[in-house]
């Protein structure tokens, strides 16, 4: 999923401050935790709490959309909520805000969340972890399903760099080296020889900006 | 945190309260207390053969105090004296000739229960575990004219400390025995079992799985398509899975959503400023039967810390709470799976949100436990004398 932060409220306020009416507008999606109803409400009581120490008196209006990259839903969802309302706060990641700004062109939009990656949620350890740069041109078959685009600090094709310390990158002492990982998992699988083969450098060309589905 | 030392009370000597403790003058060391103690927190000590209290494995059920012959245990929570007292007192405020005996985990609010035995005026009697009540409390109540008791048990499986609702079970079924040899008819006290749970609105439900994931009892489900299912045989009511739930699609049954919204503002009326709107896991503290005296503290009941919703913590502080004060059951005495520690930390993210607009000191999680009778009244002074250090500093200014 996509993995967001809140803003500093400071920064939220600071951008909401020209409006009175705001319509916030959560995301079901794949932000996570997901930022539906709940953190729109959330938002709304902490943002009026800050505002009445500050002397400023929002309206703010909550509403949730299921997937605001979409924009046929964000259109159904939020059409019927805009009338009167001066700006949107989205609760999205980096996607809604530009749908919304999209679709709604005279309305004002802000972001509420900071969008750092497409993660993997390691429930137990309560962490997100960033596992794919959606390169457009996947090789996980041949690195026994670990990204060394993303998860080595180099983005080398051709194996480690030799700069490992005890399994872990010499960039980040808290990270585990992709291609120590790599070499453990197909060394599991019995596909060590995988290793052998050398890649050419990648295209970059391939990156998709817009498809057709 | 760095805080002025707090006020030393002058002169004030309390003599220390035991939440429960064996009188060795009366005690025969019969030993049926150690056999019912859900908690093995009664010992017979090896080389005097006392039968003592380990009051740190107490959860303060108070199903030993009932089951002892020789009235040798004492309790500082609803011993017969106290209870009795209260209902001669209710008794005549409610003008009815009903009881209602109630357990706090399975208890909905008076018309549930109205409706669940079908009387309309009843006296309430609301204690945590029914097991804690003696036989001689019903006879008594009998004998005050009371014509009819009702039992409100928990579920057996339900039960917070795990053998008081199967006590309760058998104890009124040799009363109504007795009872009915005496005269008083068939069934003079009627029980019943009840607990309350989860309840999902489909429509609501986002299917993001959170429910899942924080659930301690393995309840939620998630098939994919079709949404959420609980498997309400496994719910044990903590009330975790409403408060992770982004969509709210769940509720509690009778710690609903609207109804604790309702309650807030409603409290925060009654009282005098500094405000402080405490929520307490009943299991944590034990209320007093004669309510709170107070005027600066309104309390809300929660069935565990668990169902403590961030969102209603804002609203309290929106409507005009000075400060808001959780009471949690620390993580050895929790009765539901350790949630209370994962509450203590969804409380210290909303603290740490809270903090980035100036309103940090005004959220307070505690651990407390019935067994230390003064650790919340500590906890709301001091909690209290922060609040008055903000507020006369922001006067200052």
């Amino acid at each position: 999923m996509i993995v967001t932060e809140l803003k500093p409220l400071d920064e939220i306020l600071d951008s909401i401050s020209p409006y009175h009416k705001v319509l916030i507008a959560g995301c079901d999606g794949c932000t996570q935790p997901p930022r539906g109803l709940r953190e729109a409400e959330t938002l709304s009581r902490l943002l009026e709490l800050a505002g009445k120490q500050k002397g400023k008196d929002f309206d703010f209006k909550v509403t949730t959309v299921v997937k605001q990259c979409d924009s046929v839903l964000t259109t159904s969802a939020l059409e019927p909520q805009i009338e009167g309302m001066e700006a949107v706060l989205s609760l999205a990641c980096g996607i809604g805000p530009q749908m919304v700004a999209e679709l709604f062109p005279d309305l004002p939009v802000i972001p509420a969340q900071n969008t750092h990656f497409m993660g993997e949620e390691k429930r137990e350890e309560g962490i997100l972890l960033e596992n794919c740069s959606a390169c457009g041109d996947c090789i996980l078959a041949l690195t026994g399903g670990i990204c060394p685009i993303t998860r080595c600090a180099k983005g080398l094709l051709n194996g480690a760099c030799g700069g490992a310390r005890d399994g872990k990158c010499e960039m980040d002492p808290e990270r585990d080296c992709a291609w120590e990982l790599i070499f453990e998992r197909l060394e599991r699988l019995g596909k060590l020889d995988r290793l052998k083969e050398y890649r050419p450098p990648r295209n970059y060309q391939v990156k998709a900006w817009r498809l057709t589905p | 945190m760095n805080k002025a030392a707090p006020q030393k009370d002058k002169a004030q000597v309390i003599e220390e309260r035991v939440a429960v403790k064996v009188d060795e003058e009366y005690c025969s060391r019969c030993s049926i207390c150690r056999s019912l103690c859900p908690f093995d927190a009664i010992i017979k000590d090896a080389e005097t053969g006392k039968i003592v209290v380990d009051i740190e494995k107490c959860q303060v059920c108070g199903i030993c105090y009932s089951a002892c012959p020789a009235r040798a245990i004492d309790t500082i929570y609803y011993d017969n004296d106290s209870i009795i007292n209260y209902l001669e007192k209710a008794k005549a405020e409610y003008g009815s000739q009903a009881l209602v005996i109630m357990c706090k985990g399975s208890a909905p609010d008076f018309a549930g229960v109205e409706k669940l035995f079908g009387v309309s005026n009843f006296i309430p009697l609301s204690v945590p575990c029914v097991g804690r009540i003696a036989d001689e409390i019903f006879l008594k109540a009998i004998e005050m004219g009371i014509a009819k008791i009702y039992v409100l048990a928990c579920d057996e499986d339900y039960c917070r400390f795990e053998r008081g609702s199967p006590l309760a079970g058998r104890r009124i079924l040799a009363l109504n025995l007795m009872l009915e040899q005496l005269g008083y008819g068939k069934e003079a006290i009627t029980l019943k079992r009840n607990s309350l749970k989860v309840k999902v609105d489909k429509d609501l439900c986002i299917a993001c799985g959170n429910c899942v994931f924080f659930c301690p009892y393995h309840a939620p489900k998630l098939e994919s398509e079709k949404g959420i299912s609980i498997d309400l045989d496994a719910c044990k009511g903590c009330g975790l899975c409403v408060v992770m739930c982004p969509a709210f699609a769940l509720d509690m049954e009778n710690w609903e959503k609207e109804r604790i919204s309702t309650l807030i503002p409603k409290l925060l009326a009654e009282m005098k400023p500094p405000k402080l709107l405490v929520f307490r896991c009943q299991w944590a503290v034990f209320p007093p039967l004669n309510g709170n005296p107070n005027p600066n503290i309104g309390f809300i009941d929660v069935p565990c810390a668990g169902r403590v919703d961030a969102f209603h913590i804002l609203e309290a502080l929106q409507k005009g709470a000075d400060g808001v004060l959780i009471a949690a059951c620390s993580e050895d005495d929790c009765k539901q799976e350790g949630v209370s520690a994962r509450s203590e930390h969804l409380v210290a993210r909303l603290r740490e949100r809270l903090a980035q607009i100036g309103f940090g000191d005004r959220l307070h999680f505690c651990f407390v436990s019935p067994r230390d009778p003064e650790r919340l009244d500590k906890e709301l002074q001091e909690f209290r004398q922060g609040i008055e250090a903000i507020a006369s500093k922001g006067k200052r200014k």
